[in-house]
């Protein structure tokens, strides 16, 4: 709480310092009786960010350090019978202290947990004294130091064109970087578990069976109980993802060149944003018409053909899934068409084409290579998509290709696997993270392909 | 009923808008966009084997007035053509009229080169295909051939059938265009300013194949150049703000035009 009042006190004063910049800058203008360079209000915003922009950044980084800091004081006060303990977990030790810093009490805390949390306390409010009082240094040094660069030379527009410009590039740097964390933790937990398990028989068995046993699987007398082998899981995956695509290429397709070539303006604008709609839908929602409305539905009117359907099928999955993918075919693939010059269509038409000749022959030709692009996205979406085949398809780990049986895909036993309480040595837990590592290297080689598509599109006509 | 709107046509229009062999007749001809009066009234005949261009300032109408003759107009929603405009006797906006054998007739060749992103054989064959022009194999690779001879492409293009036709230069593109609209052998070629986006080295070889073409087709070219309508066409059409306002062989529109406004373009204080 307190840190967020020092938050407010910087905006406050970095918006001073805005004033403080404009009417610096008037005073320059009127006693040089010249204009200046840059318009008055640069001069402000000059000064207002580089006021703000270093004291936020001193702000953050005391608060991130300050608790990492203390987390590492703090074992001193731990006494020496509970760190030789067998089961002394400092994490967990630490949680304990800081519960008790913010009063969250469970029956009465040992004594020296009371003891550290007192100390972590006080340090706490040293610490806030220490950030407000470096906050407001950095923020007044840097607001009257900008305030001196003020003077009938200094061109402020383009010192915040510069500003500008770095803090766009550090935004997308943050996007980039988050996505190589993840990446990166998601690796380091794949390569615990192909510690433990071969990674060709993860790769190349072909039954997934995955109990827990214990950090090692050797000696534990249960080999061979366990199975890690993630075939079934990608058949499956491939199996619901082909049935989408069936139900959402089509669609898709179809009713973007409606929407691109044959719909009125009028009707366009009406449609278009309803079709988006699916897209606004959560999965959640059409993973109970999966398995509530579609499922049930499948298995009476195939008990009427004498076909066995399986209450949880990859029909069903499968169907909704395409059903949620139509919009990101539809929608790209209009885009996509709507980009092929008019002149072609003309080209067409004065050529005595029909309407539906000239779509067939000239403008989906010429629109090939993006369409193609859409369903691979469509495709790595389809791939990723949880909860539609948690709630519809199924667990068990059946390697078949009949789509009236249950399978299973491999976000749906990523989920199972992690949700609840988990022992994080185990194998079966870290095989979450290898499949979920496989399945990123999956979609972000598909991802990849359709841009390099995309893009080769571009290139033909520039 | 028509002699009298002829006659309130020529008070406007000066010069001869009539032909001995009319292919194309156009009779009171209005195009509206929305309640916007593009075209105003306009009567003109395309002779058979004739080239015709129309000349103009911007915005003067003399594209729109170009694509009624193949209801191009047709792709536009709010567009509305009024009047009657005839091939060979008979109306082409009359609504028993498919426009598609009628495009088949009457051939078009755009601003901008616009080849197909298909291989230039591939270009040539798409009209004769959705035509059903061709009985077999070899007789399509005989139109493919006839029709890039006539365009002056094929010793260009002999060894390279194969490769795509976005792939040649704006010149090539724009006779490639031309080969592909002589495939379907229409009667009238309409060219709408077919050398605007091209150098003059290519330009030239434009006109003077459209020069060899006019011995076989009725040809209607729309540009900007006055030396290229003084250089290709035997009848020149001078359009001003939506009205057809001097037709004339082009030699006399040149050297002696006798309404105030053409001489006025003709001689640079419009344009």
């Amino acid at each position: 709480m307190f840190s967020f009042y020092i938050l407010v006190g910087i905006l406050l004063i970095s918006f001073v310092f805005f004033f403080l910049g404009k009417n610096q800058a008037k005073k320059v203008a009127y006693t040089n009786k010249k204009k200046l360079h840059s318009l008055i209000h640069y001069y402000g915003l000059y000064s207002l960010l580089s006021s703000l922009i270093p004291t936020l950044g001193i702000f953050f980084a005391i608060t991130i350090c300050d608790d990492l800091l203390f987390a590492e004081l703090i074992k001193k006060y731990i006494p020496d019978e509970v760190v030789n303990s067998k089961d002394y977990n400092f994490t967990i030790v630490l949680a304990q202290i800081n519960n008790s810093v913010e009063g969250l009490i469970f029956g009465t805390p040992p004594e020296w947990v009371a003891n550290a949390a007192a100390i972590w306390k006080s340090w706490v409010l040293k610490s806030n004294t220490i950030t407000m009082a470096v906050c407001t240094i950095t923020i007044f040094i840097f607001g009257f130091f900008s305030l001196k660069k003020i003077q009938y030379e200094f061109r402020s527009r383009n010192a915040v064109e510069k500003i500008v410009t770095s803090i766009l590039a550090v935004s997308s740097m943050i996007a980039i970087l988050t996505t190589i964390a993840i990446i990166f933790s998601v690796v380091f937990e794949s390569i615990r578990f192909f510690a433990l398990i071969p990674y060709d028989e993860f790769l190349f068995g072909t039954i997934w069976n995955p109990q827990f046993e214990g950090a090692d699987r050797a000696g534990s007398g249960q080999e061979g109980l366990s199975q890690y082998g993630a075939i079934p899981l990608f058949a499956g995956t491939f199996l619901i993802s082909i049935i989408a695509l069936c139900v959402s290429v089509p669609v898709g397709l179809f009713s973007a060149i409606y929407l691109s070539e044959y719909a009125t303006s009028k009707e366009r604008a009406f449609f278009k944003p309803l079709l988006e709609i699916l897209a606004g839908i959560p999965t959640v929602v059409y993973g109970f018409f999966a398995a509530l409305t579609v499922a049930p539905f499948l298995r009476s009117s195939g008990s009427i053909f004498g076909l066995n359907v399986a209450s949880e099928s990859a029909l069903a999955a499968g169907l909704v899934m395409g059903i949620m993918i139509i919009p990101f075919i539809s929608s790209l693939s209009d885009d996509v068409i709507n980009a092929v010059p008019q002149s072609l269509r003309d080209a067409g038409y004065g050529l005595g084409s029909t309407k539906n000749e000239t779509v067939m022959k000239i403008v989906l030709p010429a629109a090939l290579p993006g369409v193609v692009a859409s369903i691979i996205l469509a495709v790595s979406r389809a791939v990723g998509e949880t909860m539609i085949v948690v709630m519809a398809a199924g667990l068990a780990a059946n390697l078949t290709a009949n789509p009236l049986e249950a399978v299973t895909t491999v976000t749906s036993q990523i989920v199972t696997i992690l949700v609840g309480d988990q022992e994080f040595e185990s194998a079966k837990t870290l095989s979450a993270f290898a499949l979920a590592l496989t399945l990123i290297i999956i979609t972000l080689a598909m991802n990849f392909y359709a841009l390099h598509i995309v893009k080769k599109y571009r290139e033909q006509y520039e | 009923m028509l002699i009298n709107n002829d006659l309130k046509t020529l008070d406007l229009t000066v010069g001869d808008v009539f032909s001995q062999n009319p292919r194309l007749k156009a009779r009171n001809v209005s195009v509206f966009y929305g309640d916007n009066k593009a075209i105003d009234n306009v009567t003109i005949d395309i002779g058979n084997k004739e080239v015709i261009s129309f000349i103009g300032p911007s915005g003067c109408g003399k594209s729109t007035f170009l694509r009624c003759f193949n209801r191009m107009n047709d792709t536009i929603d709010s567009c509305a053509v009024k009047g009657e405009i005839t091939i060979d006797d008979e109306n082409i906006y009359d609504k028993k009229i498919d426009v598609v054998p009628l495009r088949a007739r009457i051939g078009m060749v755009f601003q901008k080169p616009n080849p197909f992103p298909k291989s230039i054989y591939d270009n040539v064959a798409y009209g004769p295909r959705i035509h059903g022009l061709s009985e077999n194999k070899e007789h399509l690779d005989g139109i493919v051939e006839e029709s890039l001879k006539r365009a002056g492409l094929w010793e260009e293009v002999i060894d390279r059938l194969d490769s795509p036709g976005t792939g040649l230069s704006g010149g090539q593109q724009q006779r490639l265009c031309i080969a592909r609209a002589i495939a379907v052998s229409p009667e009238v070629i309409l060219m709408d300013e077919p050398c605007s986006a091209l150098d003059p080295i290519a330009t030239a070889k434009i006109e003077e194949l459209i020069h060899e073409l006019g011995n076989d087709y009725s040809i209607v070219i729309v540009t900007h150049s006055m030396q290229q309508a003084a250089r290709v066409s035997k009848k020149t059409a001078y359009f001003h703000l939506g009205k057809l306002i001097e037709v004339g062989r082009t030699k006399d529109i040149f050297t002696r035009p006798q309404h105030h406004q053409t001489e006025a373009y003709i001689s640079g204080k419009i344009g």
